[in-house]
């Protein structure tokens, strides 16, 4: 495949070339109720060609069977000339790189038999169902994919990089007549079958939440001190800060850039938000981006001032910057585009207790359950919640939806925990491509007068 | 067919199904054209039943046959039991779905359409941001099974997406649309009008008082509404017992001027064709008539899970198995005038487009939105943009009583068309 890749690139007219392969197989077993929805084994194989011309813009051509790439390398520097720009595209140079990088894992599940992923899901399934009569429906999904990506570019990089992912997904709905309300628990990673292993623990407090949730009272709306859990923190700074470093937001844009200016203050002191695709272990983590970048920390806000922000090769190149590692690809139908992997709000220096400290009438809101952002406006579900009454956490709440101005918002965070976590939990950023997995971190953090829609 | 041979040597049932598509496109970013793109997708899916148990498998990889049956074989001997049977053949309404207008589309024309909705907008508003995306392709879709059905169809559909950005400091405008269909449309820059002219109204703002008040939804914004209907009405979640409209057919559910159709037999419509992806003839349902409930959307297994026929909802991309789905879903006009409804509201609220669409927990109905493009009405009159606003409430409650539905209905987003629904009295939560 090397020589035949490489004779491809050789033959491109373009500028720069670069070729993507990609190979996968994939299971999935989903349980809805008492039944069993799918068990399947699927297989995905594919590629893309990309070119870009001088003068011209890129051109890219992806399909499906990989056997002509002098045809599809072709079909690609054509669709490049086509596009006449006015400004030629550059790309800012990067290192060539050769790397071959496999994983072993621990319990490989490409050795598991389909019988036993299958009696894995039915178990942690039973316990959502059987955990009360009020639960009228479960999902349980059990989805493993490995992948082997090979990534060359004219430059002469060659890349070779396994990817498995794991993830296990339960949710639970209860019903006491027309009230429905939903919990779900998830786990994610980059491992073989022992990490989906063992989480019936998820499976009860998914089912025990949505229980509970029955007999939360709406919140009364209005404008309140929040403290938002570890898992919502993440969510929320990926997708109300997070999008807007992301270079493409920025690098066609005069007004954005303004926006988004270096040394600008975004928060108070306390406040660090970074990006990091090179930690072992996370969702959003490889050595190489999609364009063959080394993948690195990045700092976006430190001490409360905006610092960075996230590059591909043409971000970097528009604005005069070096290259992050950000470029990724939902896939072989995807070019890359400029996107997060692990983003966080660093760890600080309160615990949980002087965190509730004073606060008389406060909400604890939970985990994300779906958010939106327009720009400096966003509107986030919490999964669930809690009152603060006289600095202790009190009855369970729910339709929880924290909306509002992104500064104003991260100007009033104004204490931020000791108790720094990577969320385990499936996260999907939906940019553009539809799902990627990425990492959300954070500690929990206390935030002032947030506005909360409610009854 | 050898693969189904193949198959029914160890299968009761068995269905195979051959994707194959081709299509362009033509990217803007920033107002400039910045990329274009050839894609060809392959695939082929296998379902088979099996000592009463449902298997599925996929393949992108045409040539990994062999994988693909022992694959889809396996996923039987675990998988469901349901009473399912593949469809013998039926014939099926003539809907057109292909143009060659669509499929010989030249790239510079279809540069050129990008280029005149950049115009369009940059006439009304110089500091706009616009990305554009224009995708048209040829897709073959092909159904076989043991029960004698062999159905084919070639659709090809044309997408137009475009969002605008507009930042003056730190506010900030977007708006999203995008245009489908099937057969050339000749009037395919309408929607982007209608966005201009949304622009134009959103230069002047002003600002609302929280409170009761009459709320009047444009098509867009009428989603808040459709959403959980479009939950609702799905057989699954009945079937599932986690749609609040379970049991509920033959009752009436909502106000007599709320009529829901799914209609997947118009000619040249983004979501139409004669059969649908599991070789059952598409037809026209009627989902809600004159507020009464009348049936819910079905695929195959649904349906067989419930003990009814399939209503022609099967719908599958190549990596999933058949689930039910809406095709173009219709709420059907009013009688009321647009300009008499304006007219009529003394200090309202027109919602044109609301954040977080289809989050929190949609299907029980309660439904609580920022909204990103709201006007306010004042005296008759659209006055003026508003930020900062948010509405909330319930549908199952709400539509119970509609104070008007428009004669003007419009296609959003590819798949719906909707009218201008007007509530008489509903909560507006506004920022001091
Ligand atoms: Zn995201």
């Amino acid at each position: 495949m090397r020589d035949k890749i490489q004779a491809a690139l050789r033959s491109s007219k373009a500028d720069y070339t670069e070729i993507r392969l990609q190979e996968g197989e994939a299971t999935t077993i989903v349980y809805r109720g008492k039944d069993l929805e799918t068990a399947s084994a699927v297989i995905d194989v594919g590629g893309i060609v990309r070119c870009l011309c001088r003068g011209g813009g890129w051109g890219v051509s992806t399909f499906n069977d990989r056997d002509d790439l002098l045809t599809k390398v072709e079909q690609a520097c054509q669709s490049a000339q086509v596009v006449q720009s006015e400004e030629p595209i550059e790309l800012a140079p990067i290192p060539v790189s050769e790397a071959r990088i496999t994983v072993a894992l621990k319990h490989d599940f490409r050795g598991i038999s389909m019988a036993e992923k299958k009696a894995l899901s039915e178990e942690y399934n039973n316990i959502l169902l059987r955990r009360s009569n009020k639960i009228v429906d479960t999902t349980a999904i059990y989805q493993d994919a490995f992948s082997r990506v090979v990534f060359a570019n004219s430059e002469g990089t060659f890349i070779e990089e396994e990817r498995p992912m794991i993830t296990v997904y339960l949710i639970a709905v209860a019903r006491d007549g027309d009230n429905v309300q939903t919990a779900s628990e998830s786990v994610s990673g980059q491992a073989g079958f022992d990490f989906a292993q063992g989480r019936h623990e998820l499976a009860q407090a998914a089912a025990q939440r949505a229980v509970n949730l029955l007999s939360a009272e709406t919140v009364v709306g209005g404008q309140y001190t929040v403290v938002v859990n570890p898992r919502l923190a993440g969510v929320f700074v990926h997708e109300a800060f997070g999008h807007l470093s992301e270079s493409d937001f920025v690098y066609e844009n005069p007004r954005a850039q303004e926006m988004m200016s270096m040394g600008r203050r975004f928060g108070r002191d306390l406040l660090t938000v970074f990006d990091d695709g090179s930690l072992p272990g996370l969702r959003g983590t490889h050595k190489y981006d999609d364009e063959g970048t080394l993948t690195g920390r990045s700092d976006l806000i430190k001490d409360g001032i905006l610092v960075g922000r996230l590059h591909s090769r043409e971000t970097a190149a528009k604005m005069g910057e070096k290259p992050t590692g950000n470029a990724r690809a939902t896939g072989y139908r995807y070019a890359p585009i400029v996107r997060m992997t692990n983003t966080a709000i660093e760890g600080g220096t309160t615990s949980f207790e002087d965190i509730l400290g004073e606060i008389k009438l406060g909400v604890y809101a939970c985990d994300a359950y779906g958010g939106q952002t327009e720009l400096e406006s966003f509107s986030f579900s919490s999964a669930y919640a809690y009152m603060i009454r006289d600095g202790q956490v009190a009855e369970m709440v729910r339709d929880v939806i924290l909306a509002g101005n992104l500064f104003t918002t991260l100007m009033n965070i104004d204490a931020i925990g000791s108790d720094f976590e990577w969320s385990h939990s499936g996260g999907r950023c939906g940019k553009g491509q539809g799902g990627l997995p990425v990492t959300f971190g954070a500690p929990h953090i206390r935030i002032q007068k947030v506005v909360i829609g409610g009854k | 067919m050898d693969i189904l041979k193949q198959l029914l040597s160890e299968a009761d049932q068995a269905e195979i199904v051959h994707v194959h598509g081709e299509s362009t496109t033509v990217g803007f970013e920033a107002n400039r054209l910045k990329r274009s793109q050839v894609e060809e997708t392959t695939g082929i899916a296998l379902r088979v039943v099996k000592d009463g148990r449902l298997g599925f498998a996929a393949s992108s990889d045409e040539t990994a046959t062999e994988r693909l049956v022992t694959n889809v074989l396996e996923s039987a001997t675990y998988g469901d039991e349901v009473r399912l049977a593949f469809p013998a053949p039926q014939s099926a309404p003539k809907v057109t779905t292909f143009d060659p207008v669509i499929s010989e589309l030249s790239i510079p024309r279809m540069v050129k359409i990008g280029q005149e909705i950049i115009e369009l907008i940059l006439e009304v508003e110089a500091d706009a941001q616009v990305n554009v995306d224009l995708t048209r392709g040829v897709d073959h879709l092909s159904i076989t099974n043991q029960a004698g059905t062999e159905v084919s169809f070639d659709r090809s559909p044309l997408s137009v997406s475009f969002d605008i950005s507009r930042i003056k400091g730190d506010d900030v405008l977007m708006m999203f649309g995008v245009v489908g269909m099937t057969v050339w449309d000749e009037d395919y820059l309408a929607p982007v009008r209608r966005l201009c002219a949304q622009l134009e109204l959103a230069k002047q703002s002003t600002s609302i008082q929280s409170g009761r008040m009459p709320v009047l939804f444009a098509p867009t914004g009428a989603l808040v509404l459709g959403l959980p209907l479009m939950l609702g009405l799905n057989g699954k979640n009945v079937y599932r017992g986690i749609s609040p409209m379970a049991r509920k057919l033959g009752q009436r559910l909502f106000d007599d001027k709320i009529t829901v159709v799914d209609d997947p037999t118009l000619d040249g419509k983004f979501s139409s064709a004669s059969y649908d992806d599991e070789g059952v003839p598409h037809r026209r349902n009627v989902l809600v008539e004159r507020g009464v409930l009348k049936s819910f959307i079905y695929g195959l297994k649904t349906a067989a899970q419930s003990g009814v026929e399939s209503t022609g909802n099967g719908s599958r991309s190549l990596f999933s198995p058949p689930s039910p789905s809406p095709t173009n879903l219709i709420f059907e006009a009013g009688e009321t005038p647009l300009a008499d409804m304006i007219a009529g509201i003394d200090q309202g609220l027109l919602v044109q487009n609301a954040l977080g669409l289809g989050q929190g927990n949609v299907i029980s109905g309660a439904f609580s939105n920022s909204l990103s493009l709201a006007y306010k009405i004042e005296k008759g009159e659209i006055v003026g943009r508003v930020k900062d606003v948010s509405i909330s409430g319930n549908v199952y409650d709400l539509l119970q009583q509609v104070a008007a539905v428009s004669r003007e209905t419009e296609w959003v987003y590819s798949s719906f068309r909707l009218p201008y629904v007007l509530l008489s009295d509903m909560n507006v939560i506004a920022k001091e």
